[in-house]
């Protein structure tokens, strides 16, 4: 039978458990973030080279990229 | 310890975490925060990504200097003396002579001999001009040449289309997406080849499903010290309400190794990749 709301010391749920204390739902954060979302593109290539924009927004090239794609850092997400 | 409250449309869930034998109240689920949460799904089938067949250039390279005698022809030579004076030595010989006389008043006869003479001379002359022509033999014919070197032609690819809507509200108006997170499913059903050998490019596309955000590496190649020449990719990403699929290729050109050869495999350099996409999207509000 399906849990509608069930609360104890240690525990709370709600909703069949899709709300439960003991998971850890992940949520927007602006700083101190556990992972990165990327939301765009996040590589470019010209002149026969590579730019990847890593989570964090830096640019890695290859020895012959020369364009100027600019890509966003992904967003921070928190775990806990 | 768990943690609940409600209060002005506001529902906290906290629960105590204990790490390195610290315990502290962390919160789970906050619904004054931003949560990330998918809003709607789209199913894309067989999304076609095709990168055509590159071009090559012959450029002129240099003379090439042939000297082992083998190739041996033949041509015509013609030449042109123009007339000129010039002086040359005549002989002449004028040979001996009697002359006989009669005198009347001693009724005698006389004669004198004018002994021969041989002597030469200077005289100028004019020698005409002339034309002439021979049929020479000529080595090396055929190796004094030009000679030339092939390149692979540079091109920047850069094609977006729409493929999906963004999902729509109760109202019918689009969702304003924060993110997408793509699910692939992809095979290359034709395999492109470097142009300089019969080998086809390694490909970036996992042999199973994956998902992405953003952007995948399809294809690259490199010359010999390992820097790369060619780069193809594609993106997922939502602008403007559609979901958009863009196909980037790079290739800086490469010239090949041999003189007067073309690159063997130039005209199998086109790839194509088919798609199967899954694609979330999501919200953090």
């Amino acid at each position: 039978m399906a849990i509608t709301l069930n609360i104890q010391p240690t525990r709370f749920r709600a909703s069949g458990s899709k709300l439960d204390s003991n998971r850890r739902y992940i949520r927007k954060v602006s700083s101190s973030a556990d992972l990165k979302f990327v939301i765009s593109r996040n590589m470019d290539v010209k002149n026969g080279g590579l730019r990847y924009v890593d989570p964090q927004g830096n640019n890695s090239d290859d020895n012959n990229y020369n364009g100027t794609f600019s890509g966003t850092a992904g967003v921070g997400i928190k775990v806990t | 310890m768990a943690g609940f409250t409600t209060s002005n449309n506001r529902i906290k869930v906290t629960q105590n975490v204990t790490s390195g034998g610290v315990t502290t109240e962390e919160t789970v689920f906050d619904t004054n925060s931003d949560m990330p949460h998918i809003v709607g799904t789209t199913y894309l089938s067989n999304q076609t990504v095709d990168f055509s067949n590159m071009g090559q250039t012959q450029n002129y390279a240099g003379i090439d200097f042939c000297s082992s005698n083998t190739c041996i022809g033949n041509e015509w030579n013609f030449t042109f003396t123009p007339g000129f004076y010039t002086y040359e030595t005549e002989y002449v010989y004028v040979p001996g002579e009697w002359n006989f006389s009669y005198d009347f008043f001693t009724s005698s006869y006389s004669r004198t001999y004018t002994p021969s003479q041989f002597f030469s001379r200077q005289v100028q002359v004019y020698v005409p001009s002339t034309y002439t022509r021979s049929y020479d033999t000529v080595f090396d014919a055929c190796c004094v040449t030009d000679y030339f070197r092939y390149s692979v032609n540079s091109r920047e690819v850069n094609n977006t289309t729409n493929i999906a809507d963004v999902p729509e509200d109760e109202d019918g108006n689009p969702i304003d997406i924060d993110f997408i997170i793509v699910q692939a499913t992809g095979s290359r059903s034709r395999n492109g080849k470097d142009p300089r050998f019969n080998q086809t490019y390694v490909s970036g596309v996992p042999p199973k499903t994956f998902s992405f955000q953003g952007s995948v590496l399809l294809e690259a190649a490199a010359v010999a010290n390992g820097n790369s020449w060619m780069r193809r990719i594609m993106s997922v990403y939502v602008s403007n309400n559609k979901v958009k699929l863009n196909k980037k290729e790079s290739v800086r050109s490469i010239n090949n190794e041999g003189l007067d050869v073309g690159f063997p495999q130039i005209g199998s350099t086109r790839s194509t990749f088919n798609f199967n996409l899954k694609i979330f999207f999501g919200r953090f509000k």
